[in-house]
């Protein structure tokens, strides 16, 4: 599989001192979803800043597709990484949606027309075609995130990072969003790094999650992560409540028998196997033990 | 929220509307430039008569721009009061060693005149078509691109600025907040505007981090598919023609 992201010992530290990345290595491969899951503080946005080449690193450590992000062109590299950031008010600073999204395309020397038909498509592909006119501070929330969202689509870009995308969302935008994102992962080939704090959306979003805190901790499936719950406490996070809730059913003797689910919706698979597992009926019962080990659970996986 | 959006009225269809940018842009310029040199009366009033014309052939309602107007007629008043009682000249009304005289008055009357008649034709252009139409009209006017940028730039953030303020100000009031003309009130505001700053930095910087990542290197920033007709042409060939009229007009009837 060919490498996408390549960050070799990356480490970087402002001005005032403060460490925000140290000895940073990973390897993201083409099409992957991959989640960063972090503390606040912990440097995601930082090396998000290093992946499209808003913060250069001194020496040639952060690669996209084997080629160093420092001494790209800036036509080329926003052609293959684009950053969403979090406050779409950050993103969207042209008058109207339009000329937002023709930003990026104007920029890379692009034709009118070419630019016209990326315009329409990126507004096409986020759910906002006829929104070509419309001023920002006459759009709801959800609607400047997808538009920050199609701001960066209409560069094309190979990679697309993500910096909370489903912070301060409403449930249908959240799951909107979530929807669109894995549409592009799968229907165009995106790679997609996500960073995010919202651990129950982690599971839609990636196959792959790293966790950082200044350097990388650990790196792996949603589940090794999730169920180490050491690894969760060390790091200020928590696992996704619908695996809470099978692991206190497990104090009450429910067995699954593959990797507990990670959200509601894997949840009925994951009681459909248990169920064929079980001879088709599940029994809760408690037992001698069931108090010890909710009180364990409690204590493993809540703050 | 409701934002006090200075192109509401921007969809509306009338002939002033339907102008295009760049030659609307020009045409009233020059136009305001002549309301305001005209040097009597009587061409004053003639300059008010022709924007007020060109305000109700733009059907833009009274009521929009008499509120548009309030705030900047606020810094017209102190002149018209002002004015006849600085001017030397014949005195209408004195006591002791103030006097009101008719040169200042007639002086007063003069620049209110004019500067009514510039606040609705400045209204009316810009009331006329969607700020972001002047604003690349500008920039197809070869107007400095770091100007035109700014202006883009204020335009988009002051409403994020009208937001911050406005969290801020409820944050503020929730709290008990009451705004009172003392020394304490008045250093609770020069915090709020010194947060308001600090904010704008911050974002400022977060603002350009996403431009960069966009590939923005200072060019010019947006296309204008403007094109100009022969009906464009005429009519401003006609303000145009009636703003010189206004500059011949005392001559003539001197």
């Amino acid at each position: 599989m060919n490498e996408a992201v390549t960050i070799r010992d990356l480490t970087h530290q402002y001005p005032d001192g403060t460490v925000s990345l140290e000895d940073v290595s990973l390897t993201v491969h083409g099409g992957e979803r991959l989640a960063i899951v972090g503390q606040n503080g912990a440097g995601k946005t930082t090396l998000f800043l290093h992946l499209n080449g808003s913060i250069r690193s001194p020496l040639d450590n952060v690669l996209v597709f084997g080629e160093s992000v420092r001494s790209m062109p800036i036509e080329e590299r926003i052609q293959k990484v684009g950053v969403v950031f979090q406050d779409p008010d950050d993103q969207l600073f042209m008058p109207t949606l339009y000329d937002d999204v023709a930003f990026g395309p104007i920029n890379m020397g692009l034709s009118r027309d070419e630019v016209d038909r990326r315009v329409r498509e990126a507004l096409k592909t986020v759910g906002l075609s006829g929104f070509e006119d419309r001023v920002p501070h006459h759009m709801s929330y959800g609607e400047k995130k997808r538009a920050a969202l199609a701001a960066v689509l209409s560069m094309e870009p190979r990679i697309l990072v993500l910096d909370e995308p489903t912070a301060n969302l409403d449930p249908k935008n959240r799951a909107l969003l979530i929807d669109l994102i894995n549409r592009l992962n799968k229907e165009k080939g995106i790679t997609t790094i996500v960073a995010m704090h919202d651990v129950n959306a982690v599971s839609h979003l990636a196959d792959r999650v790293v966790v950082l805190n200044t350097t990388i901790v650990a790196d792996g499936d949603a589940h090794s992560i999730f169920s180490d719950s050491k690894l969760l406490k060390e790091n200020n996070l928590e696992a996704p409540e619908a695996y809470k809730l099978f692991r206190i059913m497990g104090c009450y003797g429910y067995a699954c028998c593959n990797a507990l689910p990670l959200s509601v919706a894997d949840a009925p698979a994951a009681l459909d196997a248990s169920l064929e597992e079980n001879g088709g009926a599940i029994s809760l019962r408690r037992d001698g033990r069931t108090a010890e080990e909710l009180r364990e659970v409690f204590e493993r996986f809540e703050y | 929220m409701r934002y006090p959006d200075i192109d509401k009225y921007a969809w509306l269809d009338s002939p002033i509307h339907r102008l295009e940018p760049r030659i609307k842009i020009l045409s009233f310029t020059v136009l305001i430039f002549s309301a305001v040199f005209v040097g009597n009366i009587p061409a004053a009033l003639l300059a008010l008569a022709v924007a007020l014309l060109i305000l109700i052939l733009s059907r833009l309602p009274v009521r929009f721009v008499l509120q548009r107007s309030t705030p900047i007629l606020v810094f017209v008043l102190p002149i018209l009061l002002l004015m006849p009682l600085t001017v030397p000249g014949t005195p209408i009304w004195s006591a002791g060693p103030v006097a009101f005289t008719e040169e200042g008055l007639s002086y007063a009357v003069l620049i209110t005149i004019r500067a009514v008649a510039a606040i609705v034709l400045v209204l009316t252009l810009l009331g006329t078509q969607r700020i972001e139409a002047t604003l690349r009209a500008l920039s197809l006017l070869r107007v400095p691109g770091v100007i035109v940028q700014m202006l883009f730039f204020t335009y988009r953030y002051i409403y994020v600025m009208m937001d911050e303020f406005l969290s801020i100000w409820s944050a503020m009031r929730a709290k008990g907040y009451t705004l009172r003309p003392n020394r304490y009130g008045l250093s609770i505001i020069g915090n709020l505007v010194g947060m308001l700053l600090v904010k704008s930095y911050e974002r400022a910087e977060r603002v350009y981090c996403g431009m960069e990542a966009r590939g923005y290197r200072g060019k010019p920033i947006t296309v204008a598919p403007f094109s100009i007709t022969a009906a464009d042409c005429f009519a401003g060939l006609l303000l145009i023609g009636i703003a010189g009229g206004l500059q011949v007009y005392p001559l003539v009837a001197l």
